[in-house]
């Protein structure tokens, strides 16, 4: 029998990006775009993405991992004001185990002619599911991902 | 225009109710008891409580105070445990503003014959509309109000 426990936690990440707060919203907002830096490694291979990019709507990212084991990431959209805030909701599992549920906020500030984005995470992770650190060092690489998506 | 911004807060409460894990979770589980301590009050008209109690289900309710303006509350189910967990993510809008957005886990817990409910909100106030201040202040009488319907 699975022991219950919920264990709650919050990081912050920010980044500074080249260009305009429009330009990065819209990495995030076209779904043809996001595609290209909401991705798993290089070992990781899809299996499903949709998105349903307004609020009420939903997003799947779902991909196998080198080790074998099966990545869903299940979000809904809850607040997006264009070009300066998007928060959603998601859950992440490994094949059918519920590891956790996260509400995800992003912020875009203009800075110069560039955009500061500053991700702020509040996840709850079940079940004795041992994070150490990994939501975090997985955001930063997404928002590195994203980072060269908005060089191309 | 709306000046736009977002502060994040955390807050947990807990609770000891005399009843049994199953019954305090069939407070949360079963809509036309939930209706009674979530969205029923004094002064209270409720315009709307719909809800489908399983992952991925969706519950509105539409309130007012003393005829004030509509206030939303859209809830969206994450994680259900029959008796011992339920996770739920949730905005608040006020007339057409939204003022937060938030994640909640209720853990219940069997202590002795009755049951210990921690709830802990992980929020997202916006736009300087709320604060969680009162939110955990609307949750504590929440939770008086659940224990006045559990007796």
């Amino acid at each position: 029998m699975t022991a219950r426990t919920a264990t709650h936690g919050t990081f912050t990440l920010e980044r500074v990006y080249d260009v305009a707060p429009a330009r990065v919203f819209k990495a995030w907002a076209d779904s043809a775009i996001k595609a290209r830096w909401f991705v798993g490694p290089s070992d990781w291979h899809l299996l499903e993405r949709t998105i349903d990019f307004r609020v009420g709507g939903t997003e799947r990212l779902s991909g196998r991992k080198g080790s074998g084991i099966v990545s869903t990431f299940d979000a809904v959209y809850h607040d997006i004001v264009p070009e300066q805030r998007i928060i959603y909701c998601y859950d992440m599992r490994l094949d059918q185990t519920h590891i956790s549920a996260s509400l995800a906020t992003v912020v875009l500030t203009p800075i110069g002619a560039g955009t500061r984005l500053t991700f702020t995470e509040q996840a709850v992770f079940l079940d004795g599911y041992d994070d150490s650190g990994g939501r975090e060092r997985g955001t930063r690489i997404l928002l590195e991902q994203l980072g060269g998506e908005l060089q191309r | 225009m709306t000046e736009r911004s977002v502060t994040h807060a955390t807050f947990t409460l807990e609770r000891s109710y005399d009843a049994p894990p199953s019954k305090v979770f069939k407070a949360f589980a079963d809509p036309a008891l939930k209706r009674r301590w979530f969205a029923e009050g004094e002064g209270w008209e409720v315009d709307e409580f719909t809800g489908e109690f399983k992952i991925g289900g969706f519950e509105r309710s539409r309130f007012r105070f003393k005829g004030g303006t509509l206030i939303r509350n859209d809830t969206t189910y994450h994680d259900i445990v029959p008796n011992e967990r339920i996770v739920f993510a949730y905005t608040m809008t006020i007339g057409e503003n939204r003022i937060s957005a938030s994640l909640a886990t209720c853990e219940f817990k069997t202590s002795g014959t009755g049951t210990q409910l921690v709830f802990t909100e992980q929020g997202a106030f916006l736009d300087g509309l709320d604060s969680v201040g009162p939110r955990e202040g609307g949750w504590k009488e929440l939770l008086d109000a659940l224990g006045r319907a559990l007796k």
